[in-house]
């Protein structure tokens, strides 16, 4: 959570909470986000993402704890002097007002010139694609251009902080996936640091550096996305991040880091974090892509009998789903190119004995 | 088959049209017919038809119907601007700060409404006048009329302002805009169409007022009261003509605003994205 960087974090929360009544939406959060950072805030709806944005923008006051932006305590300022971009939703464009007025709408706030409102308007219309429609509507626009303009009026004032709440929920997977690049590429170009809300993992691993999961109100992991995607730390973190097979069962042989146990009569070897003795009982979490379905047992390490029950196709990957002798289920993910298994034959589920995580129920 | 059908389809929309045109009848038959005898020669019996302008020369001769159209005129704007400063700023009170007692809030802000106007003209009489010591006159009228108008207003300006997105006040202060002037660039261009409304409603209502306005003014004139005094000399030529420029004018406005808002001179009701 530290950073090596010795200049002030560009924001930083100490140990802030909100409390609505009874609910701790947010719960003695600590982060320091760094000027280059793009940082994203992933978590299903009601773990408290949305609330701590609105912290951040100054819309919530915190219950206890404080709020810096580059090192100054903006914690009881009003949101229109801490000069931070926010991109919503629904977009929030303002109605009666055209793209180019909608756009220098945080510039004209700010009382900046005429002459450098203008070159700044050309500039962000410029970045964002949107030449030509300056005087349209925002009701005249396609939802992917009402988000365009929606970045482009976020980042004309060149905040210090630019605050995304699930900028891309209202489009169509297509315009998504095109604009999960593009936001990632203004950040790098701006170097202006993002903090992205989301309940959409492929979002979070697409564009961010690091990710906060986060669950009622609390961080279940923070790291670079690698680490949460491949080494989740909690089981929250297995199941919610990826797709995983679970698989639950009782520890019999607990060593330095890998553990003994039966599940459904096959004998496996799994990694573990630690703080597991045997005899508890453990969830398994392992990635579809992890594991390999062939027709005959292939490579060393974990192994399952089954037969294919199905292919899902996906495009450019397919799911395997493998039913075993008791009826469970186990998937995998592989290229759909070169299926070497049909439909109904019987086949072999391998893994590594390193693959996966066991964490204790 | 499909010819019986069709047939069916006919008859069907005759019925309603017949039953839409009877509606129009009833509504505004009495009103046209005010306007339609205002010019003429016998207003008892207008028909056939012979047209005169003589009831509203009567009309402007009388200094007494200017006098009370002033009068009027002005508590029916200081009324109108009064309920509706008031209505916005309890609806917005009511929508932006959510309490557990919002219904208890918002039953007594619309209460008035159940209040007979003449309830309310005795008892502010008898408040402003025993209690207060304040004598009575227009302004005294104005706050009175007020009392029926803020409920009024309130209702209308609820009815769209339920609709209005608040986290545009919040997209608007995050980019710099303080309460004021968030409220000026943001809030008020999307919802001065249902404050206009309630302004005119109010206005209307306090324009027209004959109970309230009567015991809080006792001889000062108002339009109403004049015409109701005047029915003591029987139905005189020059109250039909009242009647029909009181309607002309409001149908004037609306009319006025239906061609704005065709032109799209002025954009009617929210920009919805």
């Amino acid at each position: 959570m530290t950073r090596a960087d010795d200049r002030p974090a560009s924001l930083s929360l100490q140990s802030v909470s909100k409390h609505f009544g009874p609910v701790r939406a947010v719960d003695g959060i600590d982060l320091a986000i760094g000027q280059d950072e793009f940082f994203s805030l992933l978590g299903p709806s009601g773990s408290g993402k949305t609330t701590m944005l609105r912290i951040i923008a100054g819309l919530e006051r915190p219950t206890t704890g404080r709020v810096l932006v580059r090192g100054q305590d903006v914690t009881t300022m009003p949101p229109y002097r801490r000069r931070i971009g926010m991109v919503f939703q629904n977009f929030l464009l303002f109605p009666h007002k055209t793209v180019a007025e909608n756009i220098v709408f945080p510039l004209r706030m700010q009382n900046v010139a005429r002459a450098e409102r203008d070159e700044r308007l050309l500039w962000a219309m410029k970045l964002l694609r949107l030449d030509g429609l300056a005087e349209r509507y925002p009701n005249e626009l396609s939802g992917g251009q009402q988000q365009r303009v929606s970045l482009a009026r976020g980042l004309i004032s060149r905040p210090a902080l630019l605050l995304l709440d699930e900028p891309l929920a209202n489009l169509d997977r297509e315009l998504r996936a095109e604009m999960e690049v593009e936001i990632r590429r203004y950040q790098k170009e701006l170097n202006i640091p993002f903090v992205y809300v989301t309940h959409n993992q492929e979002e979070a691993l697409t564009m961010s550096d690091r990710i906060a999961v986060m669950r009622n109100g609390v961080f279940e992991q923070i790291g670079p996305r690698n680490d949460v995607y491949r080494k989740p730390a909690t089981a929250f973190v297995a199941a919610f991040v990826g797709q995983s097979n679970q698989l639950t069962a009782r520890a019999e042989m607990v060593g330095p880091d890998s553990l003994t146990l039966t599940w459904r009569g096959h004998r496996l070897h799994l990694p573990h974090p630690g703080g597991i003795k045997a005899g508890d009982d453990v969830r398994f979490f392992i990635k579809y892509e992890d594991i390999e379905v062939t027709p005959e047992r292939t490579a060393p390490g974990n192994h399952v009998g089954g037969h294919l029950r199905d292919i899902i196709f996906k495009g450019q990957t397919a799911n395997y789903i493998v039913s075993l002798a008791d009826g469970s289920e186990i998937i995998a993910s592989a290229s759909s190119r070169d299926q070497k298994v049909t439909i109904g034959e019987a086949v072999s589920v391998t893994w590594p004995a390193s693959a996966g995580m066991c964490f204790k129920t | 088959m499909t010819s019986v059908g069709d047939r069916a389809e006919g008859w069907r929309r005759l019925a309603m049209s017949v039953l839409l045109g009877l509606l129009y009848v009833f509504l505004y038959a009495p009103i046209l017919f005010v306007i339609y005898a205002s010019f003429s020669e016998d207003i008892v019996w207008p028909f056939p038809p012979s047209f005169t302008t003589d009831a509203y020369a009567e009309l402007f001769d009388n200094s007494l119907y200017s006098d009370a159209l002033k009068n009027s005129l002005i508590i029916g704007l200081g009324s109108g601007i009064l309920s509706t400063l008031f209505a916005t700023a309890g609806v917005i009170g009511v929508l932006r700060f959510p309490s557990r007692r919002r219904a208890l809030i918002l039953i007594a802000f619309l209460a008035p409404l159940f209040v007979a106007e003449l309830l309310i003209g005795i008892s502010s009489l008898a408040f402003n006048a025993r209690l207060l010591g304040l004598p009575g006159n227009l302004f005294s009228a104005i706050a009175a009329n007020a009392v029926e108008g803020t409920a009024f207003a309130f209702l209308i300006v609820l009815a769209q302002l339920v609709r209005y997105d608040w986290q545009m006040d919040d997209a608007a202060m995050v980019f710099g805009a303080s309460p004021l002037r968030c409220f000026w660039e943001v809030t008020l261009p999307a919802i001065w169409p249902s404050l206009f409304g309630a302004f005119l409603i109010s206005f209307i209502l306090a324009f027209n007022n004959l109970e309230i306005s009567f015991y809080n003014l006792g001889a000062i004139p108002t339009l109403p009261s004049v015409a109701w005094g005047s029915l003591r000399f029987g139905l005189g030529p020059e109250l039909f003509a009242l009647a029909a420029l009181t309607n002309g004018l409001v149908f004037a406005v609306f009319a006025l605003m239906y061609v704005l808002m065709r032109t799209g001179i002025v954009k009617f009701g929210y920009r919805g994205v």
